[in-house]
């Protein structure tokens, strides 16, 4: 899933200053996860706005809406029967989300409430960690389930640095070192062996090598 | 000359709090008139900072939670989630400016065990000094 932070409160409020009728939508897919835009985390920001706008004398109308997802039109195009009068949206979406809903209502500008982060797992209640890239060729049968682009902190292809202390990566402690991951898990398949061979540098065109990237399947198609 | 201020209180409390059947619950709203709203709630880990804050935005000058013992929750581990949500609660108002105070939790005593008519005693007491809301002072756009 994408996961997302909301942005410091005194950001939001100076980006929707010019605005007085300010829809705070929110995206009940993964930023809800995430605890960062789901329905409860709208109805609290949209709550501590109100707040703040009283009392700060200020005569906003801040309402709140949530949709099941803001990154799908067939979602999006449900705000038609609610939209009118505002001048503003204020999105917990992640950065896809704010995009799909500015792109079907290009007359209204759509401020984004959250930092989009990463795509992630949630490892734990209240904890989500970063194992995907996103690089447009997995890996991940070469090195046991653990991505070592976005897991080790040195990207490192043909681990490990042999910096690693007790399991736990010399950059940054908190986190287990992806190359003991990749060995152990290897071991436990009887896998090892493919980390005999060389891997070379990993080949970036897949990702963004041509500009944003499009996926089209016209079989699902209209 | 200054007024005494009553604060308005919005409290949420777990069902399994001593002395809050509904008929307790009744009693109590009649002695207090508008000066308390109660919120029964299945268990403290059902609430939401949003309820708090929803509470603080409508109609209370403060809000707050009443759990059972640590250790004592009938699902484990409620309380122990209610009271970190009311800390995170009283992150935000504090941000935008409002006292801590106003958002609060009693952790019942598993030694002492207090009915909810005591405890709202106490909390009244505890927080009468707080002036009104300043977000209920605002009187909305002209009309």
């Amino acid at each position: 899933m994408i996961t997302a932070e909301q942005k410091p409160f005194e950001e939001i409020r100076e980006m929707i200053a010019p605005y007085q009728r300010i829809l705070v939508l929110g995206c009940a897919s993964c930023v809800a996860e995430c605890a960062a835009g789901g329905q409860k985390e709208t109805a609290m920001l949209a709550s501590t706005l109100r707040m703040k706008g009283k009392m700060e004398g200020e005569e906003k109308i801040i309402e709140e809406h949530t949709l099941d997802r803001q990154c799908v039109n067939d979602f999006v195009i449900r705000l038609d029967d609610i939209i009118e009068g505002y001048d503003a949206i204020l999105s917990l979406g992640c950065g896809a989300g704010v995009q799909a809903v500015q792109e079907m209502y290009g007359e209204i500008p759509v401020i984004p409430a959250l930092n989009t982060e990463f795509i992630g797992e949630t490892r734990a209640q209240g904890l989500w960690v970063e194992n995907c890239l996103g690089c447009g060729d997995c890996m991940l049968y070469h090195f046991g389930g653990v991505c070592p682009l976005a897991r080790c902190s040195k990207q490192l292809f043909n681990g490990p640095c042999g910096g690693s202390v007790d399991g736990k990566c010399e950059i940054n402690p908190d986190i287990d070192c992806a190359w003991q991951l990749i060995i152990d898990r290897l071991s436990s398949f009887g896998a090892l062996d493919r980390l005999e061979g060389i891997y070379p540098p990993k080949n970036w065109s897949k990702k963004q090598g041509g500009g944003p990237r499009r996926i089209v399947r016209e079989d699902q198609q209209k | 000359m200054t007024t005494q201020h009553n604060p308005i209180l919005g409290l949420f409390y777990c069902r399994n709090v001593p002395g809050s059947s509904e008929q307790e619950r009744q009693m109590l709203e009649k002695k207090y008139g508008t000066r308390i709203r109660l919120f029964p709630i299945p268990c403290s880990g059902r609430l939401e900072p949003f309820h708090l804050l929803r509470a603080l935005e409508e109609f209370a000058d403060v809000a707050y939670l009443i759990t059972c013992p640590e250790g004592a929750c009938r699902y484990f581990e409620g309380n122990k989630r209610a009271k970190k949500r009311v800390e995170r609660t009283q992150e935000i108002i504090s941000h935008i400016g409002l006292e801590k105070e106003r958002v609060g939790i009693i952790i019942g005593s598993k030694d002492k065990p207090q009915p909810l008519a005591d405890i709202i005693e106490d909390i009244l007491g505890s927080t009468s000094h707080l002036s009104p809301s300043p977000v209920l002072q605002y009187a909305g756009p002209p009309s």
